[in-house]
């Protein structure tokens, strides 16, 4: 059966095994590389992607699952040639390093701050459980989430 | 002309170029690149860990759709190594490790690829293995290289035989003497570290293609150069024929020193005449990761009562696994990790990378360093404590400082580690302690020091400078995501000729438009691309200053750079736009570049001191003092970090902001390191962690923000005194954790990772005195008998 999804505002029919994880259909078909295959099994949160607006990470989709379901990626998230403010916050205070685990981190975050505008560090940090980064040791992240809230209070 | 350029012109928290991309899933690494327009390659390994091969039948493989190509031993005949060329790219006779490269198959889609690597049928004979390095050193071992006598050797002076790859050996002084003083406490301790994976996000992975007769390499690497020359050698080709190019690369850490994927991804290509894409799988990649190496030591040291150290002797065992790779290299490094930190009466210290039929290790930031500054620091507390003096004053006073010579008997400059131990007692005192969060857990805290180096070696830079103003700088440099492309190189160069750094294009690695460079990693990018980048600049605006004091009649010296202008110094807006200048000197003479070049000047040592080493001495050392705070549960053995600071010895911080996220992601890997990232090798002599369920990186609930002090202004020939500041983090952050650990559970702590069930054996007394039998507490004892060169070598 034919399997019809959204990718960022366009409607496409898959013909193909149902089994086939999300990210590769987003990887190798759509040639959307935003979303990163690091681990395949979960963890790392670097192929993080938002299904019908909650961050998944795409590797354990399996595209018969989303029959109708409403994906968004990192490169669909805000219009061409602009930022949302958690790209923007991560900008303004360079934490960005190899960057690959960024796209995913990006996606978890955004979906997070829309549901807790003001969370804690320790929130962060919780929110962050299933997005590794191997390079910034996270503080430097979390900084900048936290700065959102202190631009937007004023 | 020798004008300085103002080191107030060029420090600034310039943000990345690259970050926006980044963000926004533009950027494509190299294992981005290949969609289903191209091939797609999989690797036949090896199940066993040794075995003669008898028969190799693809036949199954080829029978199957859409298999394009096959590449196999005798497609790559040349071995490659690092001083032996031991190592062959894919093994067709004799299985050292399980998970080692026998074939590999290229095919329409990588499903494909796979199916094809395991219907190759492999017959083989198993031939004894060992598995660890004590069995490898036992009477009669089994030989890891039978054949090693036959080896080509690619560095004079080596010390090898048997399953010792490799011996450096420093001596200076006589340590005999200094043990036997009746004056002195003799303090011996054996320790041992595990393996630890680089886990870069970024597999390794190549895409290949075969142009004009020319191999093309796109690849995530560390070392554009160094994937040339393998590629070259183990095919059999010359170097000339071979270009790597490197797109953004998605962390190194020093795995990407690494070039066993390159070669079959060119071989593949140029058998199928298309685009060959060779992506390692996670499990893949665990499973045969270059490692930082598991090491073994004993160490003892005489010691009078006043804190003097007279004598040290250590032995150090490597893994080097399979092959010797880095490691070889690595066993040079002792004499300054190890032999660091201290001044030291008389010291002999022995390093050898030991064979073992396991997966090869390799490089992995402050490699060699990490761990032998766990065993020195550790080892440091013990003998303040044989001696009753405490640990802090014992190092304020043993440590190196002005004209104080090290193990091969450089002599080092200035004071520089005293006063960093002051910066990090200021720094202390400046911050509450933590102990009423430990509420009730077992509390400890530790000081500790580390003496890393920059790895100079050779580097080369061309700026162009264009009619629209702007500069472009071309090296052979690659972005790891270290920043020193995006931030630190254009900073140099803007600086030195009068640019914003955004003027300045960075053009990314390709060895057929840079000249020669030894790689991104060792702490030298800024340090050796920056001085060759920042003298094409100098010549480049030597060339614009000398044209424009014709035109202004002005003398060259008293005319500047500034904001696009060429300006009489201290009469702004007498001058004229950099583009008229330029303008006028293509008129002349033509477009307007320059070229730089760098290479280590080489530190003398004593002579006499160092044998089987690579290099004598360091050109450029680096200090570091870490503090931390641990609690301890003493029911569970679960350490959580309380606090963590760093003074790090940074010579100039070009972009203190990059610099401070330096430091904070490589701590934290240290603390991954110091406290659960362990791996386990089998029975059968795999590793065990394929993936990140059992491999445990540190998560964001895991880690503290860390507390940084920046030293600069130590001694350094790095451009405008530049250090290297993205290596040395981690350098002695297990070192710190298992001082802390030790003083809080008040027992030895002799090996990390200290996981809790470690940490609760050790607290428990079921976790003895470590004692390495096989180390002879005598240290001749542990020598290999010197063997000469080959003689393809001997040139008296």
């Amino acid at each position: 059966m034919p399997i019809e999804l959204n990718i960022n505002g366009d409607t496409i029919t898959l013909e193909i095994d149902p089994r086939t994880p999300l990210l590769d259909v987003l990887r190798d078909r759509q040639r959307l590389t935003g979303a990163k295959a690091v681990c395949r099994e979960g963890f790392c949160g670097a192929c993080t992607v938002h299904v019908d607006g909650q961050p998944v990470p795409s590797c354990l989709r399996p595209v018969g699952m989303l029959q109708g379901c409403r994906i968004v990626t990192v490169e669909g998230l805000a219009p061409s040639g602009t930022l949302n403010r958690v790209q923007q916050a991560f900008i303004d205070h360079d934490v960005v390093q190899c960057g690959m685990c960024f796209p995913g981190m990006v996606m978890t975050l955004t979906e997070f701050l829309d549901r807790e505008p003001s969370p804690s560090r320790d929130q962060i940090k919780t929110a962050l459980v299933g997005n590794i980064c191997r390079c910034t040791g996270y503080e430097r992240i979390i900084d900048a989430v936290l700065s959102m809230q202190t631009e937007a209070a004023k | 002309m020798n004008r300085p350029t103002d080191p107030r012109s060029v420090v600034m928290n310039l943000p990345r170029r690259d970050a926006q991309d980044k963000l926004t899933g533009r950027t494509r690494y190299t294992s981005d690149l290949a969609g289903v327009e191209v091939l797609h390659a999989a690797i036949v390994r090896s199940t066993v860990a040794s075995a003669r091969i008898l028969r190799m039948d693809f036949s199954p493989a080829i029978a199957m759709k859409g298999v394009r190509a096959i590449a196999q031993a005798s497609d790559a005949p040349g071995l490659f190594g690092i001083g032996i060329a031991d190592h062959p790219l894919l093994n067709g006779t004799r299985i050292r490790f399980k998970g080692e490269p026998l074939a590999a198959i290229a095919a329409d889609t990588l499903d494909i690829a796979r199916a094809a690597a395991a219907a190759v049928i492999i017959e083989t004979e198993p031939l004894p293995a060992v598995m660890t390095m004590a069995d490898a050193l036992a009477p009669g071992a089994p030989q890891v290289h039978p054949e090693w006598k036959s080896y080509e050797l690619l560095r004079e002076g080596g010390i090898r035989g048997g399953n010792i790859a490799w011996e450096a050996r420093v001596t200076r002084g006589d340590t005999d003497a200094a043990f036997a003083r009746p004056d002195v406490t003799i303090v011996e301790d054996c320790f041992q570290v595990g393996r630890q994976n680089q886990l870069p996000f970024e597999p390794r992975c190549a895409v290949a293609s075969y142009e004009d007769g020319r191999y093309h390499i796109h690849t995530s690497t560390q070392v554009p150069w160094t994937v040339r020359a393998v590629t070259a050698k183990t095919l059999g080709v010359s170097a000339s024929r071979v270009r790597v190019t490197v797109p953004a690369v998605g962390g190194g850490f020093g795995l990407k020193f690494d070039c066993t994927i390159e070669p079959i991804a060119a071989i593949l290509a140029q058998k199928t005449g298309r685009t060959v894409s060779l992506v390692h799988s996670r499990e893949e990649e665990n499973l045969t990761c270059l490692c930082r190496e598991n090491a073994e030591v004993r160490i003892r040291s005489a010691v009078t009562a006043e804190g003097d150290i007279v004598g040290r002797e250590a032995t150090v065992l490597m893994d080097c696994g399979a092959y010797g790779g880095e490691q070889v290299f690595l066993t040079t490094m002792t004499a300054h990790t190890l032999g660091g930190n201290y001044k030291l009466g008389s010291v002999r210290m022995n390093s050898r990378a030991v064979y073992t039929n396991t997966p090869p290790n390799g490089a992995f930031r402050a490699c060699n360093g990490v761990y032998n500054t766990f065993f020195l620091e550790r080892h440091t507390d013990n003998i303040a404590k044989a001696i009753g003096m405490h640990p802090m004053e014992f190092r304020r006073r043993a440590v190196l400082g002005d004209g104080d010579i090290g193990a091969t008997g450089q002599v080092f400059q200035g004071e520089v580690l005293r006063p960093m131990l002051e910066r990090m007692a200021a720094l202390r005192d400046k911050t509450p302690d933590c102990r009423e969060q430990a509420d009730g857990r077992l509390y400890g805290r530790a000081t500790t020091v580390g003496t890393w180096f920059i790895f100079v070696g050779p580097s080369s830079a061309t700026v162009n400078l264009n009619a629209d103003g702007s500069a472009t700088l071309v090296t052979s440099g690659v972005e790891i995501g270290s920043g020193t492309m995006v931030q630190s190189l254009p900073q140099i160069v803007a600086a030195t000729l009068g640019l914003s750094p955004d003027e300045v294009i960075v053009k990314a690695a390709d060895t057929d438009a840079a000249g020669r460079d030894l790689g991104v990693g060792g702490g030298r990018a800024t340090v050796s691309i920056g001085a060759a980048s920042k003298m094409a600049a100098e010549r480049v605006r030597d060339q614009i200053l000398d044209i424009a004091a014709e035109m202004l009649q002005a003398q060259p010296e008293d005319l500047v750079l500034t904001q696009g202008r060429v300006e009489i110094a201290g009469r702004p807006g007498t001058g004229m736009p950099i583009t008229t200048a330029i303008a006028r000197a293509e008129a002349l003479h033509g477009p307007v570049s320059g070229n730089g070049n760098f290479t280590a000047p080489g530190v003398q040592a004593m002579p006499g001191c160092a044998a089987g080493h690579f290099i004598d001495a360091i050109d450029i050392p680096v200090f570091a003092v870490h503090d931390c705070e641990v609690a301890v549960d003493p029911d569970t053995g679960h350490v959580d970090v309380l606090s963590y600071k760093v003074v790090q010895d940074v010579g100039l911080a070009l972009n203190p902001r990059a610099i401070h996220s330096q430091i904070q992601g490589g701590v934290v890997q240290g603390l991954g390191y110091a406290l659960h990232e362990k791996i386990t090798i089998g029975l059968d002599g795999g590793l065990e962690q394929p993936g990140f369920e059992h491999y445990l990186v540190p998560l964001a609930c895991d880690v503290v923000p860390v507390k940084i002090d920046l030293y600069e202004g130590a001694p350094s020939i790095g451009p405008l005194g530049t250090k290297g500041a993205g290596e040395v983090p981690i350098l002695n952050v297990g070192a710190t954790v298992a001082c802390a650990v030790s003083r809080a559970i008040e027992r030895d702590v002799w090996e990390l990772p200290l996981t809790p069930p470690q940490v609760l054996s050790v607290l428990q007394g079921r976790t003895g005195r470590m004692d390495h039998s096989h180390l002879s507490a005598v240290w001749q004892e542990n020598l290999l008998e010197f063997v000469a060169p080959h003689r393809s070598l001997d040139h008296s």
